[in-house]
């Protein structure tokens, strides 16, 4: 049974339609990454997931279950929508960390006010994911003392605290300058050895070439085209496909 | 020395009452500002519309106005009993001045970006959880310049309270013309605020270093 059912979303802002009708599964475990030019609905529709936007058709099961259906999205009260998000965890191209808290407290923060266990468990739990992303001598620190890269593990470490079925990636290293990425995605990529399942908007083509399980290539708002790294980027058949990637490439 | 002395200690008296006002009018419209910010922000038109009109007339017109519609208003226009003189300059005061708080607090919360909010949100915290533990230090970090300049306008403000006759420092002041022919004791009164605005500076000072630790 796959962990993600994506069915047919559908979004439009005013006039524009955003995503035309989106559908992919994922299974335990995989890490999908999500390429395409900006403007291709991919953020779109990491935050339909997230319901930090609402699609307005479609269906999203995890784990079997329908967790969201676009046709009634209008019965779900605030916290149903809640409990329902957490199956979903996202992190931010600009990290959103909340300044007035240390690194330690960041990560708390949420488990505390969910209560999902003791202080105590807690702090031990929090502990163990900063060292899993490398800030163990950080965590006293508060995010204005961090470099972006810092950032972006704490927010790493904070999101993985609620433990989600699926972790999301908004362009985790488009805010970092290039020397910091690769710390990032090293992380990143090390959550691989887990059982986490992860979809990653990105424009790094190298890390969704090597890390990724499944390549999805947005364009328009469509899936344009889909399947492993090897076949997307080795042998893409759409022709907006060969040429985006000569162009990312080019930059390089 | 005795003048002096008489004329400390009716000054002091009467700063007694100034202060009483400045007080009264913080811990009401401190949190009604509050309410009032939100209830101006809020999706539903009508209710953001009704407000805004309403901080729109209380900021449009004198506060020395306003004094005098709380006081002889409800007498003269609805043949009603009139509040007292001292409630009615704390009700007059505190409306005043939460029009002008809301908006303080408003801008604060509009600036603060939406990343924070949908952080909260995604990781599964309530509306009132993301607002007290998130937002609400960050708000109170961005406010305190503009919230001190109002705290400390308010401080003078409150010799408005002589127009119906509330007696405040600079009224007792001013009688020591008519009944002794001294002009100094309202020189005098000079110091009292002076002293009182030096006080709140170093508050508030002391709170924005105490925030310093953070910047968002």
């Amino acid at each position: 049974m796959s962990v993600l059912e994506v069915k047919n979303i559908q979004k439009s802002f005013g006039k524009t339609e955003v995503l035309k009708n989106i559908s992919f599964s994922l299974e335990k475990g995989e890490v999908l990454s999500i390429i395409g030019s900006s403007g291709s609905g991919k953020t779109t529709l990491l935050r339909c997931l997230n319901f930090l936007e609402f699609a307005e058709g479609g269906t999203i099961s995890v784990n079997g279950e329908k967790i969201y259906d676009g046709s009634e999205k209008r019965s779900m009260k605030e916290n149903e929508i809640r409990m329902k998000r957490l199956h979903f965890g996202l992190v931010f191209q600009d990290f959103n960390l909340f300044p007035q808290y240390n690194v330690l407290k960041n990560v708390m923060l949420a488990p505390t006010l969910l209560k999902l266990g003791t202080e105590e468990e807690i702090e031990a739990g929090a502990r163990a994911l900063i060292a899993r992303v490398g800030l163990s001598d950080k965590t006293e620190s508060y995010p204005c003392e961090l470099s972006g890269g810092q950032k972006q593990r704490v927010a790493i470490a904070r999101a993985l605290a609620l433990n989600p079925d699926i972790l999301c990636f908004d362009e985790p290293t488009s805010a970092l300058d290039p020397e910091l990425t690769g710390e990032v995605l090293k992380v990143i990529k090390s959550l691989k050895n887990g059982d986490s399942t992860m979809i990653v908007v990105t424009h790094e083509m190298g890390f969704a070439k090597e890390v990724s399980d499944k390549v999805i290539f947005m364009a328009d708002g469509i899936i344009e085209e889909e399947g492993t790294p090897e076949d997307v980027f080795g042998n893409p058949k759409s022709a907006k496909m060969r040429a985006f990637l000569s162009k990312s490439f080019e930059n390089i | 020395m005795d003048t002096f002395l008489s004329v400390t200690l009716d000054l002091l008296q009467g700063f007694w009452m100034t202060f009483k006002v400045f007080g009264l009018t913080l811990v009401f419209a401190l949190p009604l500002g509050l309410i009032m910010s939100f209830l101006s922000m809020s999706k539903v038109k009508i209710v953001s519309a009704a407000m805004k009109t309403f901080i729109w007339i209380i900021r449009g017109t004198p506060l020395m106005l306003q004094l005098i519609v709380v006081f002889y208003g409800p007498g003269l226009i609805f043949k009603i009993d009139s509040l007292d003189r001292f409630p009615s300059v704390i009700v007059a005061f505190v409306i005043n001045y939460a029009c002008y708080f809301s908006e303080i607090y408003r801008g604060g919360i509009e600036s603060i970006p939406k990343g924070q909010y949908e952080a909260g949100q995604v990781l599964g915290m309530t509306k009132s959880q993301i607002f007290f533990k998130v937002i609400l230090l960050q708000v109170i970090k961005r406010i305190i310049p503009p919230m001190s300049n109002e705290i400390i306008t308010l401080v003078k403000d409150t010799s408005l309270a002589r127009i119906i006759a509330v007696y405040e420092i600079i009224w007792n002041a001013q009688s020591y013309i008519k009944s002794a022919g001294l002009i100094w004791p309202l020189f005098y009164t000079g110091a009292f605020y002076l002293i009182f605005c030096g006080l709140l500076t170093v508050f508030f000072r002391a709170m924005e270093k105490k925030l310093d630790y953070f910047r968002s």
